[in-house]
């Protein structure tokens, strides 16, 4: 039975790091300006320097980013059929053999670069492909809202510069994204901020905020799963309407009520939420309300939506998708032309109703990401330590922004950071693996 | 080597209008007749067949963030026009924001080898490029977009050097891989991020306090200085908004009698005459671009039906979003960089102002002498998707057609034009200087956009048809760079472009006070913001090709 959901992070990676056997390569020098891959605000400000081959953050990094560099690929992972050893051509053999005797293939991406993603969408095409990324439940909330009503967005750089004031629906910003507050919403200098920043909490303040920040943070404690008629609320009070109501969701009309006098004051606002963490039946239509409410600002004033996500690929995964096939993800090309539909092409509903006859689960940055469990043969292709021991195939991938060039898009979808390759590795990059099983396919279908 | 026998060539570059022809293809190249007895691989009889240059659209929305969230957007965009894959060619999604493999297919399929950009945010010019190289087939460059950047204004608000900002003008083209540069609203779409809700030309911004003139006379003035072939690419101040006419001579005359190119300026042609307060200014923007030799424009032609509007000016899309249709619509600041826009709108024959910028469009074709000058575009897909061409190129080559049309519109919007008096009909020959030879001289591409000896075997060949839009929408023959790509409207060899860009000479100096600026401000790192050649053809690109910064008379 599948039992993952979203990127299912286990518990601890499994994968032990074990020195590299090899004699260690000379001490380079570290370099600056390094692009982090793993989670959606792309910090590219690191100092990394390699030791003993692995790479190790020597500044700016984060909890996450010091983990997941710092994991070694060098250890004894190899690739595997059917839990054999086997040559990495061997187990690419299989796989494209397992992708072409199946009706219905599933590809479920979880982090790989735009050059993997376009050797994933090309595969697709070849085999009649239902494609998928594991964080699509989240990224569907906002793209519902976008394909429904749109919005009025903005980008890091001009948070860093423009925003005095910060409200967060029902999100650890902090958590998911560890430096956002020091780089677009703390102390750094800015253009057009002079005075304090101001941030509001809707559910509890993250642990971890910078002290400035702290000091003039409001937190409304507030139950995420009720943070549509919040919005609700603040979108009738921004229309003028009379409440007849004291208390919405628990919280107190007068407190919305100041909120919002807030929100109208602000030079430039912004409303900030992670879809990730509004999981709660029909979040996008409190993201929608959400959405809605800085519209309706923006008669008057400047407010802006943020919408954080960008981590494991995803952002990725959406922009290629949307411009090779017209549709951000849960696209088939089973017909051969491709049909979107969030609802059917979900691969979790998908698996459960065991609609799919194999599944090529690809995930090249974060081991922690774990293929669904299916009864259906599957095929992974991941960085050495993803979960792979019920896979037909297993395929170690090299990871970029480590082993090679390439690029990720950010939590806005403006900026594709450009990742350099810091280290050497025996392993193959997405891409090269997903174009080799489409070359081992053949133009057999 | 192939030889094209016998086709009526029409190459205004090199004076030729149908006279029967050989053309030799070699390498990618066009080539001398040969020698007697060279070996000829294949040769194609094109007996009374019309042969042109491939042609080049100056002036097309096909990639980029603001592209790919209208893609995003209109699921129902693209349910409508499904393509599948075939034996050569991948599956994909067209009408008004095609997917990219399905938009290089298309326009290779009419004839188009080359196709320009012209809204590259440099911030997010990666992504530009990404998506240009998933087009097939076709060349491509971009146009870098400045005039509402931080940098910029902060800059010439403290009255920096010209030669200082010529530095910046020139490390941008470079950085970003672009072959021109384009102003959107010069300063507007910065004003906008200061809720500003207009800017005219002569009205300082709200922060900065520099006003949209002073920006385009910096901004004409240092492509002139770097002897950069494209002028200044300009969709000018207040879009859309009736009486806008005065704002678009004014933008003209900021030029001050440097190079200077008017983008999609049927939107930018409106007078306030008339009971409803909204009228053609065609005749006026017209005699402005006949009296003044430094001043080009396309025309971003509205065709009726669905589409989608997609911009970097954010005032304007903010300004338009209640008239979205179907009512969504996304606005987005970008980066301290600019910002876009984009929002689906439905063009109506039988409402009143939508009519009559169909007619003011056409008014303007028809009423700009010069063909050299006047660009044939539809604002891609902003007044209407580029498959529109072929009934756009019948509308000016076919009175009797067009009055047909005409006679369709809203019936007060006919009779406040003067669209249905105007006699003239296009030649092919003006058809070939406004999709071909001109293009190409306008944007500095020696090579492209005719068939002389030298030039790139981009090559045309069309059935001569009575009917133009049937003639225009599949050619027999389609070369790109000497390989037949597409025959008689569709594809049958794909391939990769090139991007033309251009790389004038900077001090690097100015390097030193960005990288202040990023350190201080970004969130990117200076040291990754500029694209290398290399990446360049990561992002899916056969490789830049470098056209040479010379400035030479007309």
């Amino acid at each position: 039975m599948f039992r993952a959901r979203g990127c299912t992070r286990e518990s601890e990676a499994r994968y032990v790091p074990t020195p590299a056997m090899s004699t260690p390569p000379a001490a380079s020098a570290p370099q600056s300006s390094v692009g982090c891959p793993f989670c959606g605000l792309l910090c590219d400000d690191l100092t990394v320097e390699l030791a003993a081959g692995a790479p190790i953050v020597a500044s700016r990094g984060c909890g996450k980013s010091r983990q997941l560099f710092a994991l070694a690929d060098d250890g004894p992972a190899g690739a595997r059929v059917d839990g054999r050893e086997a040559t990495t051509e061997i187990a690419l053999a299989r796989a494209a053999e397992i992708l072409r005797a199946a009706s219905q293939p599933l590809l479920l991406t979880a982090g790989i670069d735009v050059a993997g993603m376009r050797a994933l969408l090309e595969l697709a095409d070849r085999t009649g492909a239902v494609v998928d990324h594991a964080n699509a439940d989240a990224m569907f909330r906002n793209l519902l809202v976008l394909q429904d009503g749109g919005w009025i967005s903005t980008t890091l750089t001009e948070v860093r510069n423009r925003a005095d004031l910060l409200v967060s629906a029902g999100t650890d910003i902090v958590g998911r994204f560890p430096r956002f507050f020091e780089r677009c919403f703390g102390d750094a200098q800015a253009m057009f901020v002079d005075g304090e920043r101001e941030a509001w909490f809707l559910g509890a303040a993250p642990a971890g905020l910078p002290d400035s920040i702290a000091r003039r943070a409001t937190a409304i404690a507030v139950d995420r799963a009720r943070l549509g008629e919040i919005f609700a609320t603040l979108r009738a009070l921004e229309a003028g309407k009379a409440l007849g109501v004291a208390h919405v969701a628990g919280v107190p009309r007068e407190r919305l009520e100041v909120l919002l006098a807030r929100m109208r004051a602000a030079r430039y606002g912004v409303l900030a939420w992670a879809a990730a963490d509004l999981d709660f039946p029909h979040a996008e239509l409190a993201i929608q309300g959400m959405c809605e409410l800085v519209k309706a600002l923006n008669a008057k004033g400047r407010f802006a939506a943020l919408p954080l996500g960008g981590t494991d690929g995803d952002v990725t995964a959406m922009q290629v998708s949307t411009w090779q096939s017209g549709y951000p993800l849960r696209v088939s090309f089973a017909g051969g032309a491709p049909v979107f539909d969030p609802v059917r092409y979900r691969a979790r509903r998908m698996l459960e109703a065991g609609e799919a006859d194999a599944v090529l689960f690809v995930s090249a940055l974060d081991p922690a990401c774990a293929p669904p469990a299916s009864d259906a043969p599957t095929i992974v292709l991941g960085r050495p330590g993803t979960r792979s021991q019920q896979a037909a195939v297993f395929v170690p991938l090299a990871t970029p922004g480590i082993h090679h060039a390439g690029h990720l898009y950010r939590t806005d979808s403006v900026v594709a950071v450009r990742l350099r390759k810091l280290a050497d590795t025996r392993h193959l990059s997405a891409a090269r693996a997903l174009s080799a099983i489409l070359r081992a396919i053949g133009d057999g279908r | 080597m192939i030889r094209l026998r016998g086709g009526c060539v029409i190459d205004p570059a090199n004076g030729l209008n149908g006279e029967p022809r050989d053309l030799y293809l070699h390498e990618g190249r066009i080539v001398a007749p040969p020698a007697a007895g060279a070996r000829i691989d294949r040769e194609i009889d094109l007996g009374g067949m019309v042969v042109m240059a491939g042609a080049i659209d100056l002036h097309t929305h096909i990639g980029g963030g603001k592209v790919n969230i209208a893609r995003a957007m209109l699921p129902e965009d693209h349910r409508g026009d499904p393509v599948a894959r075939g034996p050569l060619t991948r599956s994909g999604s067209g009408r008004a924001a095609p997917s990219t493999l399905i938009t290089g297919y298309r326009y290779a399929e009419m004839g188009y080898t080359a196709c320009f950009e012209p809204a590259v945010l440099p911030v997010n010019a990666r992504q530009a490029h990404m998506e240009m190289g998933d087009t097939p087939i076709v060349d491509k460059g971009g146009y870098a977009m400045l005039g509402s950047d931080d940098f910029l204004l902060r800059m010439m608000a403290e009255r920096a050097d010209q030669g200082r900002i010529n530095d910046y003008v020139a490390w941008t083209l470079r950085a970003s891989q672009c072959l021109g540069i384009k102003v959107v609203n010069p300063g507007g779409i910065s004003a906008f991020k200061f809720n500003a809700r207009s800017l005219d030309v002569d009205q300082p911004h709200p922060y900065y306090r520099v006003t949209p003139r002073a920006v385009l006379q910096t901004l004409t003035r240092a492509l002139h200085e770097l002897s950069v072939p494209h002028p200044l690419h300009v969709h000018a101040s207040n879009l859309g908004v009736p009486g806008n006419v005065d704002a678009t001579l004014a933008t003209m005359d900021a030029a001050e009698g440097l190079p200077i190119h008017l983008t999609h300026i049927q939107f930018h042609s409106y007078g306030t005459e008339g009971e409803r307060r909204f009228s053609s200014a065609a005749a006026r923007i017209a005699d402005a671009i006949n009296r003044q030799a430094n001043v080009s424009a396309d025309v971003g032609q509205i065709m009726f039906g669905q589409t989608v509007t997609a911009s970097g000016d954010t005032m304007a899309q903010h300004r338009n979003a209640g008239h979205a249709h179907p009512n969504k619509w996304v606005c987005m600041d970008i980066e301290c960089d600019a910002g876009c826009g984009v929002v689906p709108f439905r063009y109506r024959d039988g409402n009143f102002v939508n009519a009559l910028q169909w007619a003011i469009g056409l008014e303007i074709f028809l009423r700009v002498t010069d063909p050299w000058r006047i660009f044939l575009t539809t604002d891609h897909p902003n007044g209407a998707p580029f498959t529109s061409y072929p009934h756009l190129i019948r509308l000016l080559m076919d009175r009797g057609f067009r009055n047909e049309k005409l006679a369709q519109i809203h019936p007060d919007a006919a009779a406040h034009s003067e669209l249905g008096r105007l006699e003239r009909e296009y030649s092919l020959y003006e058809i070939a200087i406004m999709t071909r030879a001109a293009p190409a001289r306008i944007l500095g591409l020696k090579d492209r956009g005719h068939l002389g000896v030298g030039a790139a075997a981009d090559v045309t060949v069309y059935a001569d048809l009575p009917d133009r839009e049937r003639m225009f929408s599949a050619p027999e023959y389609v070369f790109k760079d000497g390989e037949l790509v597409a025959r008689r409207g569709g594809v049958v060899k794909v391939t990769q472009g090139a991007t033309h860009v251009v790389r004038p000479d900077f001090d690097r100096g100015i390097e030193k006070r960005l990288r202040e600026y990023f350190d201080r401000y970004h969130t990117i790192a200076f040291d990754n913001f500029a694209i290398a050649d290399d990446e360049l053809i990561d992002c899916g690109s056969r490789g830049p090709i470098v056209h040479p910064c010379v400035r030479e008379g007309r």
